[in-house]
């Protein structure tokens, strides 16, 4: 018999699977609806380009994309691991890319120790905007969900105000947005398109491979660490399955949520570092949005669980960026936004289906072993 | 009213022929018979698990048989929904009572099944009907009194009246006296005896084989899922009958020699604990329990006794008095570091406080342990360790899962229990709390649960014994306290008292003092 772990990741996996399958069937009604072919857009979709340097350019600007929502993802998990929900990741990721830019363009200390400080700047802020709401649960009572939305909403605008005040720089002529003053070379994270020229491809145009990528693969790891193998990780899983049998068992409620939310908070908080670092070197008025909820999706996608999520965030990336190729194929764009909420959806009820599978699978198992058992006594 | 003549004549009230109902993997019920005679009450006897409360869903349409048949006053019937089983004049009380409290005995009787005059609720008739009902059957309650004002005796009076109202003449009792006091019992063992000589049938399922003794006409025995034998209750003794339900030797939970020592683990010491009402939860507790001692507390539930382990494993913080665990103030200490010195606690309600379901056994072993070895190594949790271990509780307790990956939520009960002592045993407690310990499981386990106990307070473990089950309590303990209305109401010598003089106490009929 296949040990019961196994068959559970494997039911998981299928669930995923049959999932996106639904996805891309209901899409394609709506692809339909829309008077074009699902066959077209399939293809469109696949379509990374003629040439080699095509294909490598599409395959950074999927990867680039990628990464936050990979980081997006961990941070949203380590909450929904104890059924916390940190809706704010959002403004935590905004309010910490504003300061920790502002921050790193105000010296210029060797690359390695420049961009240790602004990723430190950056989990430090995210952490602390996240102790707010988690300090107002254990305290007050208060809803997360509720404190962490009208939290957003204060980091947003106040992100806003702080690149156009206090922490603006200077605007080339003919600019018409606003960003905090243009790091230091230092702190410009080098990419890594040597990977491409390892196999003897061209390297990407523009800002090429984010080298934070690997600073995003490290952080996975560790997650992954924290999570499944020490005592906090135990005492996460166990407060989420079940918070009065964790209490009864001595782990104190209050001190999980303000460390999960801290935690959760600080990972947001990379998650505008990779363009910061890698591409704009500066927070504009124009910085990328809606990481933040997009995390909550890829989250739930990947189970909370770092593996799932890598692949939940380059399902998402592959999707966004597919986004550009449907256009020229005649296909609203809008199609890869349907595609994306069917499988947010069609994920949750897979979920539901594959968790109860799971259980009566084991029931059965755990009675057949009995009856086993039970009949080896009569005999003997 | 009727005559012995025309009882012989009449078909059986219930016939159940050949019912089998299978669940994924499990065979609930296999070939179940039973012929139930009119005017009698007929009980249905096994241990849990045994396929009991599976038969009685069936019989009452809440779900369906995968084969068989069943005939009601001789006609076959096809039940899909309990509407179906009420039509042909089945009731069921639950075993838990379903009851709206913030609603009066007259609307919890009509809800459902309304009399309706102008469009309204026709309260006068509903009322005078009752009335009638109680009278005629000795089932006494106001109509008008609320629900959450009456006693556990009460609401099973409206229980039976809400089933009677409903026109039925075949009543099904489930567990009706797991809730009882014996006073109580016998109250309700009164109002049984008169609904059976008005003609109706009662069918009454039980566990506890006194009571059936002295009530039932015929007995059914169900063991693991089929009915193993017919007796007539005046042709066989409630050890013969247990050990029919069991299908072999009986265990007793009764310990032999005293391992008392008269060094104090655990001291209590004026424990008190205000709620938000105006009577304080605890008052004044003060009991010692020493190494090698079981200190039982009987009480009827919603007494303090939740309060009285809430305060001991440091879920509650306490409004006056001192908690010492070898001879330390521990009344300031956090649950964690409770755990530490040794408290180990094997809680009422096992899926709310004692596991994680949804978690396979291994990470169940590490719960309450996480901060300790084996389950620890630095800051991580030693996987192998732990999981080695887990195999040895599941070896010694003789817990039965296909391995140590299972998800708690697969196994029984009784197995789910015997892990939980068993992770509660290890690294060497010095006290243990045991709320309810054989609650819900089968009389196997029980009897394993209970030699576990007595090693271990032959090893010299002080144990805080809170149980609903007085023939446990009397059986283990050393010493014994009934709590009422959060004090300690008597300390009594289990091997003086009856179960009778003890429901008094947890009644308050007894007052303090007298023991």
């Amino acid at each position: 018999m296949m040990p019961a772990g196994l068959q559970r990741a494997l039911l998981t996996v299928a669930g995923a699977v049959v999932a996106v399958l639904i996805a891309v069937a209901v899409s394609s009604v709506a692809i339909l609806a829309a008077g074009a072919s699902p066959v077209t857009a399939l293809q469109a979709m696949f379509d990374f380009g003629d040439t080699q340097i095509q294909v490598v350019n599409s395959v950074t600007t999927l990867l680039n994309r990628a990464v936050p929502l990979f980081v997006a993802g961990l941070a949203v998990a380590i909450g929904f691991r104890m059924n916390l929900f940190n809706i704010g990741v959002e403004g935590q990721y905004r309010i910490a890319a504003v300061v920790a830019a502002f921050v790193g363009s105000q010296f210029d200390l060797p690359g390695p120790v420049q961009i240790l400080l602004i990723i430190a700047v950056a989990m430090a802020v995210g952490g602390l905007y996240a102790l707010i709401p988690a300090v107002l649960k254990v305290t007050r009572g208060v809803n997360e969900v509720i404190a962490t939305i009208m939290l957003n909403y204060i980091a947003i605008n106040l992100a806003a105000f702080l690149v156009r005040g206090p922490f603006a720089g200077e605007r080339a002529e003919g600019q018409l947005t606003t960003s905090t003053p243009e790091l230091p070379e230092s702190a410009w994270f080098p990419n890594l398109n040597f990977l491409f020229e390892m196999f003897g491809l061209p390297a990407p145009r523009g800002g090429g491979l984010w080298g934070f990528l690997a600073v995003a693969v490290v952080a996975g790891l560790i997650i992954w660490l924290v999570l499944e193998r020490t005592r906090f990780g135990f005492e996460v899983k166990a407060t989420g399955l079940n918070a009065s049998a964790a209490l009864a068992s001595g782990i104190d409620p209050k001190r999980m949520v303000i460390s999960a939310m801290v935690l959760s908070g600080a990972v947001a908080g990379l998650i505008g570092l990779p363009e910061i670092l890698g591409r704009t070197h500066a927070y504009g008025s124009n910085f990328t949005a809606g990481l933040g909820f997009l995390g909550i999706a890829v989250a739930l996608l990947g189970r909370n669980r770092p593996g799932g999520i890598a692949v939940a965030a380059l399902l998402f990336a592959f999707l966004d960026r597919a986004g550009a190729p449907l256009q020229f194929a005649d296909i609203p764009p809008s199609v890869i936004t349907i595609i994306q909420g069917t499988i947010v959806l069609m994920v949750v009820i897979a979920n539901e289906v594959t968790i109860r599978m799971s259980m009566r699978n084991e029931e059965r198992r755990a009675a057949r072993q009995l009856a086993t058992t039970n009949q080896a006594g009569v005999a003997a | 009213m009727t005559s012995s003549d025309t009882l012989a004549a009449a078909p059986p009230a219930v016939e159940l022929e050949g019912i089998t109902k299978r669940f994924p993997g499990v065979i609930a019920n296999h070939d179940i018979r039973i012929t139930v005679a009119p005017g009698t009450v007929h009980a249905i006897v096994g241990e849990n698990g045994a396929g009991k409360s599976t038969l009685m869903k069936i019989l009452y349409g809440m779900q369906r048989p995968d084969e068989g048949r069943i005939r009601v006053n001789g006609q076959d019937v096809d039940f899909r929904t309990p509407s179906d089983a009420i039509a042909s004049g089945i009731g069921m009380v639950h075993q838990h009572f379903m009851l709206a409290d913030n609603l009066t005995v007259l609307e919890n009787i009509v809800l459902g099944a309304e009399p309706k005059k102008a469009g309204g609720l026709d309260a006068a008739g509903a009322r005078t009907r009752i009335r009638e009902l109680g009278e005629s059957h000795g089932l006494r309650v106001d109509p008008d009194r609320l629900v959450e004002d009456l006693g556990v005796g009460d609401r099973q009076r409206v229980e039976i009246l809400k089933v009677l109202y409903r026109g039925a003449r075949i009543l099904i009792l489930d567990e009706p006296t797991a809730v009882l006091v014996p006073q109580e019992v016998d109250e309700l063992f009164g109002n049984l005896n008169e609904l059976k000589a008005q003609g109706f049938t009662i069918i009454f399922i039980s566990h506890k084989l006194n009571e059936v003794l002295s009530i039932a006409d015929a007995i059914t025995v169900i063991r693991r899922g089929t009915t193993v034998a017919s007796v007539e209750p005046g042709s066989v003794t409630a050890r013969q009958l247990a050990e029919l339900m069991v299908g072999s030797e009986l265990p007793t939970p009764e310990t032999r020699e005293s391992t008392v020592t008269d060094r104090v683990v655990l001291d209590l010491d004026g424990v008190t604990v205000c709620g938000s009402g105006d009577r304080p939860l605890l008052k004044d507790v003060t009991f010692p329990v020493r190494a090698g001692e079981v200190v039982g507390i009987a009480g009827v539930e919603g007494n303090g006794q939740s309060e009285l382990i809430e305060a001991i494993m440091g879920l509650r913080t306490l409004d006056g008095g001192r908690i010492l665990l070898a001879e330390e103030d521990i009344t300031a200490w956090t649950t964690l570091r409770r755990r530490e010195a040794g408290i180990g606690y094997i809680p009422e309600d096992r899926h709310r406080q004692g596991l994680l379901l949804e978690a396979p056994l291994w990470e169940n072993r590490v719960l309450g342990h996480q901060t300790r070895v084996p389950a620890r190594k630095g800051i991580w949790v030693n996987r192998a360790a732990s999981r080695k271990d887990t195999e040895r509780i599941m070896r010694e307790y003789d817990v039965r899962a296909p391995g140590i990956d299972t998800l708690a939520l697969a196994l029984s009960g009784g197995n789910q229990q015997k892990l939980i002592i068993g992770r509660e045993m290890s690294g060497a407690p010095k006290f243990l709390i045991a709320a309810h310990p054989t609650r819900g499981v089968d009389v196997g386990a029980q009897a394993a649960i209970w030699d576990h106990l007595r090693t271990a307070r032959a090893a010299g473990l002080a144990v805080l014994l809170i149980s609903a089950d007085l023939d446990e309590l009397i059986g283990l303990s050393d010493s014994l306290y009934v709590i009422y209305g959060g004090r300690m109401v008597a300390r009594l010598d289990p091997n003086q008292v009856t179960p009778e003089e003890l429901g008094g106490y947890m009644t308050g009929a007894i007052a303090e003092g007298q023991a």
